[in-house]
């Protein structure tokens, strides 16, 4: 089971979803947030106290840590005994890597509490939780350092879990981590028997009852089910939470994690598919996320399908055909290429295409299309020159780097954004992306996805709040830049993602091409009035039937 | 850009948000996938279980499962009391249509829980391996729905306002394929007792707007009962609503789906010019219920037509 501290991070919630105070949206949040931090900074301070503790949930549920420890640090200093507040405060530096300030926060206060004290037992889970990520962290697992991490990690999961086994996701890490040291060899908490100790979490888990069961309960009896081998189980028991209508992102993710990273799954067969069936149906449930680097997206592409049988065992008789647009995804993502620089750092993204799909001759020839903020024929800032970028496709083959021959046909940032590159060299053994003919239906809940290089990092899915918000194309969109129809939607993307495709959901048919967004201040379409936080791309149709001239 | 236009047939169905989205949802979940909405197919729902039901269903996983553990799984939700009829007309009709669901008298089923399949059933539920007294539920909710329909019943669930039923669900077929969001190619699909209203409307009402396509699913258009209160407008011979159905009608049947009984096929009966002009498909949809609509939607031939039909 996923530390995250006495009330799980629900990483897909809708910004601003179950936050307390009446708060409808992320802004609302943040402005709250702000103007508590300014109330507790006054003479008046301690009146603004319990504001301030209600918010620092569902600042960490929403994933705003910076500010929910700014809070925690000025409720800490008028009243240091708050020991809530230094919890949430150690989970929010575990949560932006200052794992050793946390470990020193949470020590601070451990021994100051009774051990039965529900502040200690969970404050020992995010100890537990900050040693394990040093030692998951840890280049060379065997070295000393790596090794004491584990054996406090191991320590503080065991504690309260021995000392009340209903404390089951202490449990859960414990026979996750003893099973990891024992593959590994460590000799770690000899006298522990992690077979065991997973039978006592399955007894634990057990005595549950019905209506104390949460969200966690099922991952970690599967993970219960790892320690003792028993592998139908293990797939009864995902199934239960990751194949419904109602499975829920962060939870698949959560488990994503664990089953890789602590569990190494991935060694055995049965272990890659099980993770591998997760990570298609991650990708399926609104709010899913995966970040996949290269080579992994070359192995993933390349590697046998899980059998059927395992297929309908965890995602029951829709499992072969969400593995299929799964490994279609994956397909698609060879066509993406990172642009770059010569000899320099990724800036931006751009994918492979028919020409005659974006209204160029000849049709069959494969070119790459990007923004015109990435190449453009002067340079201007932040793109390059054709000359001085290079293309390569990081899922294919990372070694192998395409130049540009031709900037074929550009548009500027404030119509299409885009450039259209025809390659020196023949691109071979990459299949040009199919381009959708229409664009998705608004409100019907349509998803699209971005595949690109968010923030310079390796190769990634951006499947997180995905939602199409709202587009200028047929039938009620009014564009209002002549010949240029965009598309707003919610999937997070970051510096890097510019000239990334858009993705319908069902089809994997390129809708679009990715652009710009931010978190707030992109003016609504359409003649509606304001502003949102949105991404936006121009519809794949309107750049292939904008004027050319090449 | 290309529009289709649901109506759902028998027994009480979930909200109508959440029915055309499960509808739309098995489409594109197909092994071979139609997502209208990723395709710019813009989609609406002809919806008319609340006219008949007092709320709608909560188990929406019942309507898009497989499973066939319960009554809404097997369109038998909320039709646990078979129709009144008014006059020996209604009455004699209600004898006749029962007839062809079941040769069992009410006596003989509630006499034992699982009354014996005679070796050659004389009516279209002995065919269907369920339990008997979910076989009642949709005997009891087909004619109810049908009786209403035809007979344009004054009714309202209990505490609403008594309306007249087929007046009021004609209107509001008619509102939804005239809307103005509504553009070509338009194709009208329907399944049940949807068909039976989607027919009646293009075939029989003045004011509906023509359509491109029609799609019949699980549709009891082929019963005698049903095509003598369609009449005058209906005859054998000139059926087809030609008129307001600009290119194909496709129907689809189970031969074990009861609400088809025991004449499926529909192109003998609604000719053009007395030509059989309608594309009948015979499908296997599995399982013990054959009648369900996301059977039919999982059906490569519907998917093949619907794409052919929309232009995709």
């Amino acid at each position: 089971m996923a530390d995250t501290g006495t009330v799980p991070i629900p990483s897909s919630a809708p910004a601003g979803e179950g936050q307390g105070g009446g708060l409808s949206s992320l802004p609302d949040l943040r402005d709250a947030a702000r103007r508590t931090l300014d109330a507790l900074s006054t003479l008046n301070a301690r009146a603004s106290l319990d504001t301030a503790r209600a918010l620092l949930e569902p600042l960490r549920d929403a994933r705003e840590y910076r500010a929910l420890m700014r809070l925690a640090e000025a409720i800490g200093r008028l009243d240091p005994k708050d020991f809530r507040t230094r919890r949430l405060y150690a989970q929010a530096l575990i949560e932006v890597d200052l794992v050793t300030a946390a470990i020193d926060v949470l020590q601070a206060f451990i021994h100051r509490l009774p051990a039965n004290d529900c502040e200690a037992v969970e404050a020992m889970g995010l100890l537990g939780r900050a040693h394990k990520q040093i030692f998951f962290d840890a280049r060379d697992r065997t070295d000393p350092g790596a090794r004491h991490a584990l054996t406090q990690a191991i320590a503080a999961y065991r504690n309260p879990f021995e000392r009340n086994p209903a404390n089951v996701w202490h449990g859960a890490n414990l026979v996750a981590l003893l099973a990891n040291s024992r593959r590994l060899g460590i000799p770690v908490a000899t006298d522990l028997d992690p077979v065991e100790v997973a039978q006592r979490l399955v007894k634990s888990l057990d005595a549950v009852p019905d209506s104390a069961r949460d969200e966690w309960y099922l991952p970690s009896l599967a993970e219960a089910y790892l320690g003792l081998d028993r592998w139908d189980d293990v797939e009864r028991t995902v199934k239960s939470f990751a194949a419904g209508p109602g499975a829920r992102a962060f939870l698949l993710a959560s488990a994503l994690r664990q089953f890789t990273r602590v569990w190494d799954l991935e060694a055995t067969e049965r272990g890659r598919g099980l993770v591998d069936i997760l990570r298609a149906r991650l990708l399926q449930v609104p709010g899913g996320e995966l970040r996949i680097d290269s080579g992994d997206l070359q192995r993933l592409h390349q590697q046998p399908a899980p059998s059927d049988a395992q297929l309908e065992a965890i995602l029951g008789k829709r499992g072969a055909q969400t593995f299929k647009w799964w490994k279609t995804g994956l397909a698609r993502a060879q066509s993406v290429a990172s642009i770059r620089p010569r000899l320099g750092s990724r800036i931006g993204t751009g994918f492979l295409l028919r020409a005659g799909d974006v209204g160029i001759a000849p049709a069959d020839e494969l070119v790459v299309l990007t923004n015109f903020h990435v190449v453009n024929p002067n340079g201007a800032s932040p793109g390059i020159r054709p000359e001085d970028a290079e293309v390569v496709f990081e899922a294919v083959d990372a070694d192998t780097v395409y130049e540009i021959d031709t900037l074929l046909w550009s548009s500027a940032p404030e119509q299409c954004d885009a450039s259209l590159l025809r390659l020196k060299q023949p691109v071979r053994g990459i299949e040009p992306l199919p381009v959708a003919k229409s664009l998705p239906v608004l409100g019907e809940s349509a998803q699209v996805y971005v595949v690109g290089y968010p923030g310079g990092r390796d190769l990634s899915f951006s499947f997180q709040d995905n939602e199409l918000l709202d587009h200028e194309g047929p039938p009620n969109g009014v564009p209002q830049i002549p010949g240029v129809c965009r598309v707003h939607y919610t999937a997070p993307t970051e510096g890097g993602s510019s000239g990334s495709p858009v993705f319908n959901a069902n089809l994997w048919q390129v809708i679009a091409l990715h652009h710009k967004g931010g978190k707030t201040g992109m003016p609504k379409l359409n003649g509606a009035s304001g502003s949102y936080g949105a991404n936006e791309g121009i519809s794949i149709q309107s750049i292939a039937a904008f004027p050319k001239k090449t | 850009m290309p529009h289709v236009t649901f109506i759902h047939g028998i027994a009480n169905k979930p909200p109508a948000d959440d029915l055309l989205r499960i509808w739309r949802r098995t489409l594109a979940d197909a092994t071979d996938p139609l997502p209208l909405g990723d395709l710019g197919v813009t989609t609406s729902l002809v919806y008319w279980a609340d006219l008949m039901y007092g709320k709608p269903d909560e188990d929406l996983s019942a309507h898009e499962g497989v499973l066939e553990n319960t009554p809404a799984a097997v369109d038998a939700s909320g039709g646990d009391t078979p129709p009144q009829p008014h006059n020996a007309e209604e009455a004699a009709f209600l004898e006749r249509l029962r007839a062809e669901m079941t040769a069992l008298s009410d006596a003989q089923i509630e006499a034992v829980n699982t009354p014996a399949v005679p070796a050659q059933p004389q009516g279209a539920l002995e065919r269907v391996p369920l339990p008997w007294f979910l076989k009642k539920r949709i005997m009891n909710a087909f004619l109810r729905d049908v009786h209403h329909y035809l007979f344009d019943v004054e009714y309202a669930p209990a505490g609403g306002t008594p309306v007249h039923i087929q007046q009021s669900i004609r209107k509001r077929f008619i509102d939804a394929v005239c809307h103005a969001d509504v553009s070509r190619p338009h194709v009208v699909v329907s399944h049940s007792m949807g068909t039976v209203i989607a027919y009646d409307c293009l075939k029989r009402v003045g004011g509906c707007a023509g359509v491109d396509g029609l799609i019949t699913i699980g549709s009891p258009l082929g019963l005698d009962e049903i095509q003598d209160r369609l009449q005058p407008e209906w005859t054998r011979a000139n059926g087809f609503p030609r008129a307001r159905v600009a290119k194909d009608w496709v129907n689809l049947f189970d031969r074990l789906d009861p609400v088809c009984g025991l004449d499926p096929l529909l192109a003998n009966d609604y000719r053009e010019n007395d030509a059989g002009v309608i594309k009948d498909h015979v499908v296997e949809n599995g399982g013990a219920w054959r009648h369900s609509a996301t059977k039919y939607l999982r059906q490569p031939v519907f998917r093949d037509s619907l794409r052919g039909m929309l232009g995709l």
